[in-house]
Protein backbone atom coordinates (compact mmCIF):
# COMPACT_ATOMS: atom_id res chain seq x y z
CA UNK A 1 0.00 0.00 0.00
CA UNK A 2 1.73 3.20 -1.12
CA UNK A 3 2.13 6.29 1.04
CA UNK A 4 -0.72 8.71 0.64
CA UNK A 5 -1.44 12.20 1.90
CA UNK A 6 -4.76 11.43 3.62
CA UNK A 7 -4.48 8.59 6.12
CA UNK A 8 -6.98 5.81 5.46
CA UNK A 9 -9.75 5.23 7.97
CA UNK A 10 -9.98 1.59 9.02
CA UNK A 11 -12.45 -0.55 10.92
CA UNK A 12 -12.05 -4.17 11.90
CA UNK A 13 -14.89 -6.36 13.15
CA UNK A 14 -14.92 -10.08 13.77
CA UNK A 15 -17.73 -12.26 15.00
CA UNK A 16 -18.07 -15.81 16.31
CA UNK A 17 -14.56 -16.87 15.18
CA UNK A 18 -13.91 -20.56 15.72
CA UNK A 19 -10.73 -22.44 14.99
CA UNK A 20 -9.61 -25.93 16.03
CA UNK A 21 -6.40 -27.87 15.49
CA UNK A 22 -7.49 -31.48 15.30
CA UNK A 23 -9.56 -32.06 18.42
CA UNK A 24 -8.11 -29.05 20.20
CA UNK A 25 -10.57 -26.16 20.08
CA UNK A 26 -8.57 -22.94 20.29
CA UNK A 27 -10.99 -20.19 19.29
CA UNK A 28 -14.54 -20.76 20.55
CA UNK A 29 -16.73 -18.05 19.12
CA UNK A 30 -14.59 -14.94 19.60
CA UNK A 31 -16.05 -11.56 18.64
CA UNK A 32 -14.78 -8.00 18.73
CA UNK A 33 -14.73 -4.65 17.00
CA UNK A 34 -12.11 -1.91 16.74
CA UNK A 35 -12.01 1.31 14.75
CA UNK A 36 -9.38 3.90 13.79
CA UNK A 37 -7.76 5.50 16.81
CA UNK A 38 -8.63 2.54 19.02
CA UNK A 39 -6.61 -0.27 20.51
CA UNK A 40 -8.10 -3.65 21.34
CA UNK A 41 -6.09 -5.56 23.95
CA UNK A 42 -6.43 -9.34 23.71
CA UNK A 43 -5.25 -11.11 26.84
CA UNK A 44 -5.29 -14.63 28.15
CA UNK A 45 -3.06 -17.44 29.30
CA UNK A 46 -0.66 -19.36 27.06
CA UNK A 47 -2.47 -21.48 24.49
CA UNK A 48 -5.78 -19.64 24.79
CA UNK A 49 -5.68 -18.61 21.11
CA UNK A 50 -4.30 -15.06 21.08
CA UNK A 51 -1.78 -15.76 18.32
CA UNK A 52 -4.33 -17.81 16.36
CA UNK A 53 -6.80 -14.91 16.55
CA UNK A 54 -4.19 -12.45 15.24
CA UNK A 55 -3.21 -14.84 12.44
CA UNK A 56 -6.86 -15.12 11.42
CA UNK A 57 -7.26 -11.34 11.49
CA UNK A 58 -4.10 -10.92 9.37
CA UNK A 59 -5.40 -13.36 6.75
CA UNK A 60 -2.64 -15.86 7.45
CA UNK A 61 -5.08 -18.50 8.66
CA UNK A 62 -8.72 -19.08 7.83
CA UNK A 63 -11.15 -19.46 10.71
CA UNK A 64 -13.37 -22.52 10.44
CA UNK A 65 -16.41 -20.47 11.36
CA UNK A 66 -17.22 -16.82 11.84
CA UNK A 67 -16.69 -13.63 9.90
CA UNK A 68 -13.93 -11.04 9.68
CA UNK A 69 -14.75 -7.71 8.12
CA UNK A 70 -12.04 -5.14 7.52
CA UNK A 71 -13.05 -1.81 5.99
CA UNK A 72 -10.65 0.88 4.82
CA UNK A 73 -12.26 4.19 3.89
CA UNK A 74 -15.61 2.41 3.86
CA UNK A 75 -14.51 -0.27 1.37
CA UNK A 76 -14.64 -3.87 2.56
CA UNK A 77 -11.36 -5.69 1.90
CA UNK A 78 -11.16 -9.30 0.82
CA UNK A 79 -8.65 -11.55 2.54
CA UNK A 80 -5.89 -10.88 -0.03
CA UNK A 81 -6.34 -7.11 0.29
CA UNK A 82 -6.43 -7.43 4.08
CA UNK A 83 -2.95 -8.99 4.08
CA UNK A 84 -1.50 -5.83 2.52
CA UNK A 85 -3.46 -3.56 4.84
CA UNK A 86 -2.02 -4.99 8.05
CA UNK A 87 1.24 -4.56 9.86
CA UNK A 88 2.03 -7.67 11.85
CA UNK A 89 4.44 -8.31 14.71
CA UNK A 90 4.80 -11.85 15.97
CA UNK A 91 7.48 -14.05 17.56
CA UNK A 92 6.92 -16.38 14.56
CA UNK A 93 7.94 -13.70 12.07
CA UNK A 94 11.56 -13.23 11.07
CA UNK A 95 13.25 -11.14 8.41
CA UNK A 96 16.04 -12.48 6.18
CA UNK A 97 19.01 -13.27 8.43
CA UNK A 98 21.48 -12.98 5.52
CA UNK A 99 20.40 -9.41 4.68
CA UNK A 100 21.23 -6.30 6.67
CA UNK A 101 18.48 -4.42 8.50
CA UNK A 102 18.35 -1.76 5.77
CA UNK A 103 18.39 -4.32 2.94
CA UNK A 104 15.48 -6.13 4.59
CA UNK A 105 13.40 -2.97 4.89
CA UNK A 106 14.42 -1.88 1.40
CA UNK A 107 13.30 -5.23 -0.04
CA UNK A 108 9.91 -5.17 1.68
CA UNK A 109 9.53 -1.46 1.01
CA UNK A 110 9.95 -2.09 -2.71
CA UNK A 111 7.33 -4.85 -2.57
CA UNK A 112 4.95 -2.54 -0.76
CA UNK A 113 5.71 0.55 -2.82
CA UNK A 114 6.78 2.73 0.11
CA UNK A 115 9.03 5.77 0.12
CA UNK A 116 12.64 4.49 -0.24
CA UNK A 117 13.76 6.71 2.71
CA UNK A 118 11.16 5.27 5.09
CA UNK A 119 13.24 2.21 6.05
CA UNK A 120 16.31 4.24 7.04
CA UNK A 121 14.14 6.69 9.01
CA UNK A 122 12.54 3.86 10.99
CA UNK A 123 15.90 2.23 11.71
CA UNK A 124 17.19 5.56 13.04
CA UNK A 125 14.11 6.08 15.18
CA UNK A 126 14.40 2.60 16.65
CA UNK A 127 18.15 2.88 17.21
CA UNK A 128 19.08 0.06 14.86
CA UNK A 129 22.28 -0.06 12.78
CA UNK A 130 21.69 0.03 9.02
CA UNK A 131 24.44 -2.33 7.96
CA UNK A 132 24.22 -5.19 10.45
CA UNK A 133 22.93 -8.54 9.22
CA UNK A 134 19.61 -9.48 10.80
CA UNK A 135 21.24 -12.73 11.97
CA UNK A 136 23.68 -10.69 14.07
CA UNK A 137 20.99 -8.75 15.95
CA UNK A 138 20.13 -9.43 19.58
CA UNK A 139 16.61 -10.67 20.36
CA UNK A 140 15.58 -7.18 21.47
CA UNK A 141 16.97 -5.61 18.30
CA UNK A 142 15.17 -8.24 16.21
CA UNK A 143 11.93 -7.25 17.93
CA UNK A 144 12.57 -3.60 17.05
CA UNK A 145 13.24 -4.63 13.45
CA UNK A 146 9.94 -6.54 13.38
CA UNK A 147 8.19 -3.38 14.51
CA UNK A 148 9.96 -1.30 11.85
CA UNK A 149 8.86 -3.85 9.24
CA UNK A 150 5.28 -3.78 10.51
CA UNK A 151 4.87 0.00 10.24
CA UNK A 152 7.02 0.38 7.11
CA UNK A 153 4.05 0.82 4.76
CA UNK A 154 1.98 2.89 7.25
CA UNK A 155 -0.71 0.22 7.47
CA UNK A 156 -4.15 1.23 8.70
CA UNK A 157 -4.29 -1.93 10.85
CA UNK A 158 -1.57 -3.08 13.26
CA UNK A 159 -1.73 -6.58 14.72
CA UNK A 160 0.83 -7.02 17.48
CA UNK A 161 1.49 -10.35 19.15
CA UNK A 162 3.48 -9.73 22.32
CA UNK A 163 5.04 -6.52 20.91
CA UNK A 164 7.12 -5.64 23.95
CA UNK A 165 8.76 -9.05 24.22
CA UNK A 166 12.57 -8.88 24.75
CA UNK A 167 12.63 -5.07 24.61
CA UNK A 168 14.70 -3.03 27.05
CA UNK A 169 13.31 0.20 28.47
CA UNK A 170 14.53 2.49 25.62
CA UNK A 171 13.17 -0.05 23.14
CA UNK A 172 9.77 -0.04 24.86
CA UNK A 173 9.69 3.75 24.77
CA UNK A 174 10.54 3.86 21.06
CA UNK A 175 8.03 1.17 20.12
CA UNK A 176 5.25 2.69 22.23
CA UNK A 177 5.92 6.07 20.63
CA UNK A 178 5.51 4.52 17.17
CA UNK A 179 2.34 2.81 18.36
CA UNK A 180 0.98 6.10 19.69
CA UNK A 181 1.69 7.75 16.33
CA UNK A 182 0.01 4.91 14.50
CA UNK A 183 -3.11 5.26 16.65
CA UNK A 184 -3.53 8.88 15.56
CA UNK A 185 -4.95 7.50 12.33
CA UNK A 186 -4.97 3.70 12.48
CA UNK A 187 -6.19 0.91 14.71
CA UNK A 188 -4.35 -1.79 16.60
CA UNK A 189 -5.03 -5.19 18.11
CA UNK A 190 -2.45 -6.21 20.70
CA UNK A 191 -2.18 -9.71 22.12
CA UNK A 192 -0.37 -10.27 25.39
CA UNK A 193 -0.58 -12.69 28.30
CA UNK A 194 -0.25 -9.70 30.65
CA UNK A 195 -2.45 -6.65 30.95
CA UNK A 196 0.13 -4.31 29.46
CA UNK A 197 0.27 -0.70 30.41
CA UNK A 198 -0.45 0.45 26.87
CA UNK A 199 -1.73 3.84 25.73
CA UNK A 200 -5.14 4.21 24.08
CA UNK A 201 -6.56 0.84 25.17
CA UNK A 202 -10.20 1.27 24.30
CA UNK A 203 -11.43 -2.27 24.67
CA UNK A 204 -10.30 -5.51 26.19
CA UNK A 205 -10.95 -9.08 25.11
CA UNK A 206 -10.06 -11.78 27.63
CA UNK A 207 -9.85 -15.13 25.88
CA UNK A 208 -9.70 -17.00 29.20
CA UNK A 209 -13.17 -15.93 30.17
CA UNK B 1 1.77 -0.40 -19.97
CA UNK B 2 -0.82 -0.23 -17.22
CA UNK B 3 0.18 0.66 -13.67
CA UNK B 4 -0.80 -2.78 -12.36
CA UNK B 5 1.46 -4.55 -14.86
CA UNK B 6 4.41 -2.26 -14.11
CA UNK B 7 3.91 -2.86 -10.34
CA UNK B 8 3.77 -6.61 -11.01
CA UNK B 9 6.99 -6.51 -13.05
CA UNK B 10 8.73 -4.42 -10.38
CA UNK B 11 7.66 -6.89 -7.65
CA UNK B 12 8.83 -9.87 -9.70
CA UNK B 13 12.18 -8.19 -10.36
CA UNK B 14 12.55 -7.30 -6.65
CA UNK B 15 11.98 -10.92 -5.62
CA UNK B 16 14.34 -12.20 -8.33
CA UNK B 17 17.10 -9.81 -7.15
CA UNK B 18 16.54 -10.78 -3.52
CA UNK B 19 16.84 -14.48 -4.36
CA UNK B 20 20.16 -13.95 -6.12
CA UNK B 21 21.44 -11.64 -3.37
CA UNK B 22 20.72 -14.32 -0.77
CA UNK B 23 22.20 -17.02 -2.99
CA UNK B 24 25.41 -15.10 -3.61
CA UNK B 25 25.81 -14.65 0.16
CA UNK B 26 25.14 -18.27 1.14
CA UNK B 27 25.96 -20.10 -2.15
CA UNK B 28 23.84 -22.98 -0.91
CA UNK B 29 21.99 -23.85 -4.11
CA UNK B 30 24.93 -23.03 -6.38
CA UNK B 31 27.30 -25.26 -4.43
CA UNK B 32 24.79 -28.09 -3.99
CA UNK B 33 23.73 -28.17 -7.63
CA UNK B 34 27.22 -27.76 -9.06
CA UNK B 35 28.81 -30.33 -6.75
CA UNK B 36 26.05 -32.88 -7.31
CA UNK B 37 26.10 -32.44 -11.09
CA UNK B 38 29.88 -32.46 -11.35
CA UNK B 39 30.29 -35.52 -9.12
CA UNK B 40 27.67 -37.47 -11.09
CA UNK B 41 29.23 -36.40 -14.35
CA UNK B 42 32.67 -37.57 -13.26
CA UNK B 43 31.31 -40.92 -12.03
CA UNK B 44 29.42 -41.50 -15.30
CA UNK B 45 32.39 -40.42 -17.38
CA UNK B 46 34.90 -42.56 -15.46
CA UNK B 47 32.62 -45.61 -15.56
CA UNK B 48 31.52 -45.44 -19.18
CA UNK B 49 34.42 -43.60 -20.77
CA UNK B 50 34.03 -41.86 -24.13
CA UNK B 51 31.12 -44.06 -25.23
CA UNK B 52 29.80 -41.46 -27.68
CA UNK B 53 31.86 -43.07 -30.45
CA UNK B 54 29.77 -46.24 -30.19
CA UNK B 55 26.62 -46.24 -32.32
CA UNK B 56 24.65 -48.38 -29.83
CA UNK B 57 25.43 -46.14 -26.85
CA UNK B 58 24.25 -42.88 -28.45
CA UNK B 59 20.53 -43.15 -27.60
CA UNK B 60 21.42 -43.68 -23.91
CA UNK B 61 23.57 -40.57 -23.55
CA UNK B 62 20.67 -38.07 -23.52
CA UNK B 63 18.97 -40.15 -20.80
CA UNK B 64 22.02 -39.85 -18.54
CA UNK B 65 22.37 -36.14 -19.29
CA UNK B 66 18.80 -35.39 -18.26
CA UNK B 67 19.06 -37.61 -15.18
CA UNK B 68 22.09 -35.62 -14.05
CA UNK B 69 20.22 -32.35 -14.64
CA UNK B 70 17.09 -33.61 -12.86
CA UNK B 71 18.87 -34.88 -9.75
CA UNK B 72 21.11 -31.83 -9.52
CA UNK B 73 18.07 -29.58 -9.80
CA UNK B 74 16.21 -31.66 -7.19
CA UNK B 75 19.09 -31.16 -4.78
CA UNK B 76 19.03 -27.36 -4.95
CA UNK B 77 15.78 -25.94 -6.28
CA UNK B 78 13.35 -26.97 -3.49
CA UNK B 79 15.26 -24.65 -1.14
CA UNK B 80 13.64 -21.61 -2.72
CA UNK B 81 10.47 -22.07 -0.63
CA UNK B 82 11.64 -24.49 2.07
CA UNK B 83 14.14 -21.89 3.29
CA UNK B 84 11.37 -19.28 3.61
CA UNK B 85 9.42 -21.59 5.93
CA UNK B 86 12.44 -22.78 7.91
CA UNK B 87 13.80 -19.26 8.42
CA UNK B 88 10.27 -18.04 9.34
CA UNK B 89 10.43 -15.38 6.63
CA UNK B 90 7.37 -16.79 4.84
CA UNK B 91 4.93 -14.76 6.98
CA UNK B 92 6.58 -11.46 6.05
CA UNK B 93 6.55 -12.49 2.39
CA UNK B 94 2.89 -13.58 2.54
CA UNK B 95 1.92 -10.17 3.90
CA UNK B 96 4.00 -8.23 1.36
CA UNK B 97 4.15 -9.89 -2.07
CA UNK B 98 1.41 -10.77 -4.53
CA UNK B 99 1.42 -14.55 -5.07
CA UNK B 100 1.79 -14.38 -8.86
CA UNK B 101 4.80 -12.06 -8.74
CA UNK B 102 6.33 -14.16 -5.97
CA UNK B 103 5.89 -17.32 -8.03
CA UNK B 104 7.33 -15.72 -11.15
CA UNK B 105 10.25 -14.13 -9.29
CA UNK B 106 11.19 -17.46 -7.71
CA UNK B 107 10.64 -19.39 -10.96
CA UNK B 108 12.84 -16.89 -12.83
CA UNK B 109 15.56 -17.37 -10.23
CA UNK B 110 15.28 -21.17 -10.55
CA UNK B 111 15.40 -20.85 -14.34
CA UNK B 112 18.65 -18.89 -14.21
CA UNK B 113 20.09 -21.51 -11.85
CA UNK B 114 19.10 -24.34 -14.21
CA UNK B 115 20.45 -22.50 -17.26
CA UNK B 116 23.74 -21.87 -15.44
CA UNK B 117 23.86 -25.57 -14.55
CA UNK B 118 23.20 -26.56 -18.17
CA UNK B 119 25.86 -24.15 -19.41
CA UNK B 120 28.34 -25.76 -17.02
CA UNK B 121 27.41 -29.41 -17.40
CA UNK B 122 26.28 -29.87 -21.01
CA UNK B 123 29.60 -28.90 -22.68
CA UNK B 124 31.55 -31.00 -20.15
CA UNK B 125 29.22 -33.94 -20.71
CA UNK B 126 29.55 -33.68 -24.50
CA UNK B 127 33.33 -33.47 -24.22
CA UNK B 128 33.89 -36.17 -21.58
CA UNK B 129 31.57 -38.77 -23.10
CA UNK B 130 32.25 -37.61 -26.68
CA UNK B 131 28.55 -37.32 -27.39
CA UNK B 132 28.11 -36.48 -31.05
CA UNK B 133 25.85 -33.55 -31.86
CA UNK B 134 24.10 -33.48 -35.19
CA UNK B 135 22.33 -30.18 -34.46
CA UNK B 136 23.75 -27.89 -31.80
CA UNK B 137 20.86 -25.46 -32.25
CA UNK B 138 18.30 -28.18 -31.54
CA UNK B 139 20.26 -29.36 -28.52
CA UNK B 140 20.41 -25.78 -27.22
CA UNK B 141 16.69 -25.30 -27.80
CA UNK B 142 15.90 -28.58 -26.05
CA UNK B 143 18.05 -27.64 -23.05
CA UNK B 144 16.38 -24.22 -22.89
CA UNK B 145 12.81 -25.54 -23.13
CA UNK B 146 13.48 -28.52 -20.86
CA UNK B 147 15.27 -26.32 -18.35
CA UNK B 148 12.31 -23.91 -18.32
CA UNK B 149 9.93 -26.78 -17.54
CA UNK B 150 12.23 -28.09 -14.81
CA UNK B 151 12.42 -24.62 -13.25
CA UNK B 152 8.66 -23.96 -13.30
CA UNK B 153 7.78 -27.50 -12.18
CA UNK B 154 10.37 -27.45 -9.38
CA UNK B 155 9.15 -24.04 -8.17
CA UNK B 156 5.57 -25.27 -7.95
CA UNK B 157 6.56 -28.53 -6.24
CA UNK B 158 8.86 -26.64 -3.85
CA UNK B 159 5.92 -24.43 -2.80
CA UNK B 160 3.83 -27.53 -2.04
CA UNK B 161 6.67 -29.32 -0.25
CA UNK B 162 7.46 -26.28 1.94
CA UNK B 163 4.02 -26.56 3.58
CA UNK B 164 4.60 -30.18 4.59
CA UNK B 165 6.56 -31.80 7.38
CA UNK B 166 8.31 -34.60 5.45
CA UNK B 167 9.93 -32.23 2.98
CA UNK B 168 12.83 -34.36 1.74
CA UNK B 169 11.00 -37.42 0.39
CA UNK B 170 7.95 -35.40 -0.65
CA UNK B 171 9.82 -33.50 -3.36
CA UNK B 172 10.81 -36.75 -5.06
CA UNK B 173 7.29 -38.18 -4.71
CA UNK B 174 5.67 -35.10 -6.26
CA UNK B 175 8.40 -34.49 -8.85
CA UNK B 176 8.06 -37.98 -10.32
CA UNK B 177 4.55 -37.63 -11.83
CA UNK B 178 4.86 -33.92 -12.61
CA UNK B 179 8.27 -33.93 -14.28
CA UNK B 180 8.26 -37.42 -15.83
CA UNK B 181 6.44 -36.43 -19.06
CA UNK B 182 8.74 -33.42 -19.46
CA UNK B 183 11.84 -35.58 -19.05
CA UNK B 184 10.54 -38.13 -21.54
CA UNK B 185 9.97 -35.40 -24.17
CA UNK B 186 13.32 -33.74 -23.38
CA UNK B 187 15.21 -37.04 -23.73
CA UNK B 188 13.51 -37.82 -27.06
CA UNK B 189 14.21 -34.32 -28.38
CA UNK B 190 17.85 -34.60 -27.29
CA UNK B 191 18.16 -37.99 -29.02
CA UNK B 192 16.91 -36.23 -32.14
CA UNK B 193 19.60 -33.57 -31.75
CA UNK B 194 22.26 -36.27 -31.30
CA UNK B 195 21.23 -38.64 -34.08
CA UNK B 196 19.73 -36.06 -36.47
CA UNK B 197 16.42 -37.87 -36.49
CA UNK B 198 13.32 -35.66 -36.75
CA UNK B 199 12.16 -34.67 -33.25
CA UNK B 200 10.13 -31.52 -33.87
CA UNK B 201 7.09 -33.17 -32.33
CA UNK B 202 8.92 -33.64 -29.03
CA UNK B 203 10.08 -30.02 -29.00
CA UNK B 204 6.46 -28.98 -29.51
CA UNK B 205 5.41 -31.29 -26.70
CA UNK B 206 8.00 -29.72 -24.37
CA UNK B 207 6.72 -26.25 -25.29
CA UNK B 208 3.13 -27.35 -24.64
CA UNK B 209 4.07 -28.93 -21.33
CA UNK B 210 5.99 -25.79 -20.34
CA UNK B 211 2.91 -23.69 -21.08
CA UNK B 212 0.71 -26.07 -19.06
CA UNK B 213 3.09 -25.96 -16.10
CA UNK B 214 3.20 -22.15 -16.25
CA UNK B 215 -0.58 -21.83 -16.29
CA UNK B 216 -1.00 -24.48 -13.59
CA UNK B 217 1.65 -22.76 -11.47
CA UNK B 218 0.03 -19.34 -11.73
CA UNK B 219 -3.42 -20.78 -10.98
CA UNK B 220 -2.46 -23.15 -8.17
CA UNK B 221 0.24 -21.17 -6.42
CA UNK B 222 -2.03 -18.64 -4.62
CA UNK B 223 -3.97 -21.52 -3.04
CA UNK B 224 -0.79 -23.39 -2.09
CA UNK B 225 0.94 -20.31 -0.70
CA UNK B 226 -2.01 -18.99 1.30
CA UNK B 227 -3.76 -22.12 2.62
Amino acid sequence: MPDSAAPPHAELAFADLRRSFGRLRVLRGVSGRVAAGELLLVSGSNGCGKSTLLRCLAGLMAPQRGTIECRVDGTALDVAERRYAVGFVSPDLELYPELTTLENLDFFGRLRGTDPRRGAELLDRLGLPHDRAAAALSSGMRQRLRFAWAVLHRPPVLLLDEPLQNLDEPGRVDVLELLREHLETGLAVVASPDLLDLPHVTSHLDLDS
Amino acid sequence: MSRRISIWIAETATIFRKEWRLELRTRYALNTIALFAFTTLVVVSMTLGPVGASEEARPFLPVLLWLILLFAASAGLPRTFVHEEEAKTAIALRLSAHPSSLFCGKALYNLTLILALELLIAPLYVAMLQMPIASAARLGLTLLAGGYGLAIGSTLIAAMVAQARARGPLFAVLAFPILLPLLKFAVEATIGAVTDEPAQAFLSLIATYDAMLTIAGLMLFPAIWNP
